[in-house]
């Protein structure tokens, strides 16, 4: 009876400890010829807040993201940018509606947001862990 | 400060000017263009105040409209407008107007320091909601808390004609934001009367408006600090059939702002002391100062992706000496009651997305004491005479 109950509460121990093991992070990409090969997370939260509008190099930079309420852009917005969705979006409206900066660009599919961060200069973005990363360089977050 | 900031509201425009002549030819080939827009219509009612109208009756005064675009003239410099019509009752001038029209200039863009320059009519940022507060998809309530965002006083404090400063840091504890402006709010009559009192008959001017604000959010928190600080002086020049004499006023507000946020609620808050100094105006050689507090705790919950609820609880009070307003009647030889030294609003409010850029608003406050209702200097004692008074707000709106 004890062994069995024991038993019991490894599997589901076990259980939760699998289903509370998190997916790996979205990968970040840029256009090949971005110069930039690593950020911090606060540096990609300035670009997603809009705030460095222009990488180092003297390029703009073009931001893009899926739809908004996609499951990979609120893994994007918690795992990477460490802010919840909404804090995004309303950061977006106020960039908007007080002219102090343009919304990022939405995108319907990580295969368009691949074609896009590949042919557009200055382009970020993010894909699936395992998703293919063809002519597109992966940019490395390291507090 | 008068002088300099009339010296540099004059050089601000011809910045503007000459900066738009400057890079207007070369960059025709790269301009770029971006529109957005809203539209918002709802109807509301406060049956014991003036808050909507005088009358009490149900108003269809809740209408907002904006169309806005930006041009990128180069990579570094971009010029951006708002065209807005409002039509908020008793609450703020109907019409159309400019909300923003100003040249950004991106003087810095490091990987952990950008720094932006802006000259022109640019928004208020200095306030959790203060850039934002007239467009309707971007507050959380319809009506805000009346302490900090008080309506009467909205299209004065909402954006300035001059130049101002955004530089955001990433330090390794933490981001930082840093603001400053300096600028002036023309105002037409029918605004003066909104917020001094109907029966003024003078001009009245805001001198100049200085401004300066951080926000911090420390590294791995879910918190973000702010402290803003504001000087501004205004002048009323009486004209021959006045009863007023000409005057002087000097407003000076420090506030704190707080947010706190988790993935299904979140919680801010801001609290301020303001100084407002009245050098005649009642009578030439008079001189009045007092200190007003005022405070609101707003809490969000996402009940679903699409729904949210809100709660938010306010507090102001005009005179932080005499914070049940007893010495109104004693000042007044009885004509104004107490209760117009103070205003507490609970509100509760619930906003729905029918679709990704279609929106539901619907909420209710709870009011008690008619301290934040217009005019400011001389209050409407005629139609506020209840000690409490409800309001109930709903609005559609549609944004692209």
């Amino acid at each position: 009876m004890i062994k069995s109950a024991f038993g019991i509460l490894v599997l589901l121990f076990s259980a939760l400890l699998f289903a509370d093991s998190p997916a790996p992070a979205p990968l970040v990409l840029v256009h090949p010829a971005v110069t930039v090969d690593a950020l911090t997370p606060a540096q990609l939260r300035s670009i997603y807040l809009k705030r460095q509008v222009i990488w180092p190099d003297g390029l703009p930079v073009q931001v893009f993201v899926l739809p908004l309420q996609s499951a990979l852009h609120k893994q994007f917005s918690q795992t990477q940018l460490q802010l919840f969705p909404y804090q995004l979006e309303r950061n977006w409206q106020k960039l908007t509606f007080s002219g102090i900066g343009t919304p990022p660009t939405e995108v319907k599919s990580a295969t368009d947001m691949l074609r896009l961060i590949q042919t557009t200069p200055g382009a970020i973005g993010y894909l699936p862990f395992d998703h293919e990363t063809t002519d597109a360089k992966v940019i490395q977050i390291k507090p | 400060m008068q002088k300099l900031f009339k010296s540099s509201h004059n050089a601000a425009g011809r910045l503007l000017v000459a900066l738009c002549l400057y890079q207007a030819a070369p960059v025709i080939a790269s301009e770029t263009w971006h529109w957005h827009g809203y539209i918002a219509q709802g109807l509301m009612r406060s049956a014991e105040s003036n808050f909507v109208n005088n009358d009490g009756a149900i108003s269809a005064e809740l209408t907002e409209f904006g169309l806005n675009s930006t041009w990128q003239l180069s990579n570094t410099l971009r010029l951006a407008g708002q065209l807005m019509y409002l039509d908020g009752g008793n609450r703020f001038q109907q019409g159309g107007r400019i909300d923003y029209l100003f040249l950004n200039w991106t003087a810095i863009s490091e990987l952990d320091w950008q720094l932006e320059l802006y000259a022109g009519r640019y928004k208020n940022m200095h306030w959790l909601y203060s850039a934002t507060r007239d467009v309707a998809i971007t507050r959380p309530l319809i009506v805000l808390p009346q302490s900090v965002y008080f309506d009467a006083f909205r299209d004065i404090a909402v954006g300035s004609d001059g130049v101002a400063l955004k530089s955001t840091h990433n330090l390794s504890w933490g981001e930082l934001e840093l603001n400053w402006s300096l600028g002036a709010t023309p105002i037409p009559k029918e605004q003066s009367q909104r917020v001094i009192s109907t029966l003024i008959n003078g001009k009245t001017e805001q001198d100049f408006v200085h401004q300066l604000s951080a926000f911090l959010r420390p590294e791995q928190s879910k918190s973000q600090w702010g402290l803003s600080l504001l000087d501004s002086d205004f002048n009323y020049r009486r004209v021959a059939e006045d009863i007023f004499a000409d005057g002087d006023f000097t407003v000076q507000r420090v506030m704190l702002n707080w947010r706190y946020s988790e993935q299904d609620w979140e919680l801010s808050s801001e609290l301020f002391q303001e100084r407002v100094s009245v050098y005649g105006f009642y009578a030439p050689g008079t001189e009045r100062t007092q200190f007003g507090w005022g405070a609101y705790v707003l809490g969000r919950y996402n009940v679903s992706p699409q729904s949210t609820l809100y709660l938010s609880h306010d507090h102001f009070f005009a005179n932080k000496d005499d914070k049940r307003g007893h010495l109104l009647p004693l000042q007044s030889g009885g004509m104004i009651p107490s209760y117009f030294g103070y205003q507490r609003d609970t509100a509760l409010g619930v906003s729905y997305d029918i679709q990704h850029n279609l929106r539901l608003k619907m909420e209710y406050h709870w009011n008690t004491g008619t301290g934040r209702l217009g005019p400011n200097v001389v209050p409407d004692i005629v139609v506020n005479r209840s000690r409490h008074n409800q309001l109930w707000a709903m609005q559609l709106m549609y944004w692209f």
